[in-house]
């Protein structure tokens, strides 16, 4: 659906794109996750053939954005960052003038428009002035504007700013259920956002993609990311002694005393982080000396790395280096 | 907004059409004078045309709406073109109620002699005119800008040195440069058009500069692509 080839957008002082490939099919979520100023509106503005990059080639559904701007518009509905309305429009007018404008014939204007209200949630204030509207409207007006020429590609710059937890879930719920029957390219800078709605993930860090690949996976690369969290009461220096000797342990760290109210017992209860090798599994070798020895073993648990470690990672090291560098 | 500048605007034209006629009682003096004649009304057009297209552009950029508009499947021509048509019409809906000053004046004065309706013809036919061509020169400047108040002081000061050319003459030397901007300075032609004299050249000056600025602003929007 997308093919992005070599992109690079240079801005008078610097390079906000730089250097991007790669490609979207047709039917996927997909996220571009990164800090603020990472270029992600820059590359939603390249792709909703707002700007024209000044070095490599775009194509959505075939067609080069910047020989077949026309065409490829047609096929893309696009909701830019912060919602831009006319303030002093309603929201019928607002939606017929975009229906007038994306050139939906007039007999079917009415039925698209009613659709999008229902869809959108729109019917109560179809009547209102667009500049009375509360935030959380104005996004799902834009979004109704964005979808109303039933478009095969969504970009969706910042979906969810603004809205409060109830319409965020709304209005993710809306999104996954149009990734069923269209392409969804979102930008954002939520974590939770990205995870919980795209199939894959892009992380941008200035300018550049750092890693792509599905939220799970993503986590999953991370060097050294698997741990297991073992809570044993025994001689804490003869317990980290034994366990750093199971196969596939790398770091044995005593991340304090154990969980406090369930702490009645014994003294010696103590909570270990262990760090092991991605793709061993050592909870079973933990429990078999915890048995042997007569320590009582009353938590054993895998901890994945979110997300969110990935992109604290990814972003802050590739920034080392690009000041380094 | 609009109904601001078109009840303003009236209010000025007004003032300054009943000006002549009381300082002339008594006089002779040519109809379409009274009011295409006086500068008081110019600079009404003038700042009116400032007001009118400030916006078209700047206030689109700064609220971000113009990059929705821009994305739709619809090309930059097109939205230009849509734009100054949305302009160009309103300037002619507060231009055209004037025409009931003489229709009054003719009701009040019975006893005046047959309107002459030769100079007021060719009045509005300057005032729409220099409209056409000072309106593409205000969407140009509203195409540069995401401030309106940028936009309208710098389109009203473009209008005004291009409508006053022949006085900025005085400050140039040379005698074929002062014969240039005569030619191409409003005054004049404003008098000829005033008096019922109907002369091609600022007809064709006005149109093609209107074409050029509107195919300027097409070049300025599409700049976006090449910054």
């Amino acid at each position: 659906m997308i093919k992005v080839e070599h992109v690079t957008k240079r801005f008078a002082s610097a390079k906000a794109v730089d250097d991007i490939s790669f490609e979207v099919l047709r039917g996927e979520i997909v996220g571009f996750l990164g800090p603020n100023g990472a270029g992600k509106t820059t590359l939603m503005r390249l792709l909703a053939t707002y700007l024209a990059p000044t070095q490599g080639r775009v194509f959505i559904d075939g067609l080069d954005v910047f020989l077949h701007s026309l065409d490829a518009r047609r096929r893309i509905g696009y909701l830019p960052e912060n919602a831009p309305l006319y303030p002093e429009m309603r929201v019928d007018e607002y939606l017929s003038f975009r229906a007038k404008l994306k050139g939906i014939p007039r007999r079917k204007r009415r039925e698209r428009m009613e659709e999008m209200k229902v869809l959108c949630g729109l019917k109560d204030v179809e009547r209102r002035i667009i500049g009375q509207l509360s935030k959380g409207f104005c996004q799902r007006l834009a979004l109704a504007d964005s979808l109303i020429h039933s478009p095969e590609l969504l970009i969706l710059d910042e979906p969810m700013i603004g809205l409060d937890p109830n319409q965020i879930r709304a209005v993710r719920e809306l999104i996954g259920a149009l990734g069923r029957r269209f392409t969804v390219v979102l930008a954002t800078h939520s974590l939770a956002e990205a995870e919980a709605i795209c199939q894959r993930v892009f992380i941008m860090n200035h300018g550049r993609i750092v890693a792509s690949d599905s939220p799970e996976h993503l986590a999953g690369q991370l060097q050294g990311n698997v741990s297991v969290v073992a809570e044993i009461a025994g001689p804490p220096e003869e317990v980290a002694e034994r366990l750093r000797c199971v196969s596939g342990v790398l770091t044995v760290r005593l991340v304090g005393p154990a969980t406090s109210g369930l702490g009645r017992g014994s003294a010696l209860w103590r909570r270990y982080q262990l760090g092991c090798h991605p793709g061993t599994d050592i909870r079973p070798a933990v429990f078999g000396i915890a048995a042997a020895q007569g320590w009582p073993l009353r938590e054993l648990s895998l901890e994945v790395f979110e997300l969110e470690d990935v992109f604290i990672k990814l972003t802050a090291s590739a920034g080392r280096g690009q000041t380094s560098g | 907004m609009a109904y601001v500048i078109m009840a303003a605007f009236l209010v000025v034209a007004g003032l300054s059409f009943c000006r002549p006629l009381v300082q002339h009682l008594g006089e002779r003096i040519g109809i379409g004078e009274l009011l295409f004649g006086a500068p008081y009304f110019w600079v009404a057009v003038l700042a009116a045309i400032a007001l009118i297209t400030m916006p078209l552009f700047a206030e689109e950029r700064r609220t971000g709406t113009l990059e929705m508009l821009l994305t739709a499947p619809v090309t930059d021509l097109q939205v230009v073109l849509g734009k100054y048509a949305g302009a160009l019409i309103f300037f002619l809906l507060v231009t055209t109620p004037t025409a009931a000053y003489f229709i009054l004046l003719k009701a009040v004065a019975p006893g005046m002699a047959a309107l002459d309706w030769m100079p007021i013809f060719t009045g509005y036919l300057i005032l729409w005119l220099i409209g056409s061509c000072f309106i593409a020169i205000g969407m140009f400047v509203s195409a540069l800008t995401r401030s309106q108040v940028v936009a309208a002081v710098g389109c009203f000061v473009a209008v005004s040195i291009l409508f006053f050319l022949d006085t900025v003459r005085l400050f140039l030397p040379g005698a074929a440069v002062q014969a240039a901007l005569t030619y191409m300075s409003s005054t004049q032609h404003v008098q000829d058009f005033a008096r019922g004299v109907v002369d091609t050249r600022p007809i064709v000056f006005y149109l093609s500069l209107a074409v050029f600025f509107v195919f300027a602003t097409v070049k300025a929007i599409e700049a976006r692509q090449w910054k």
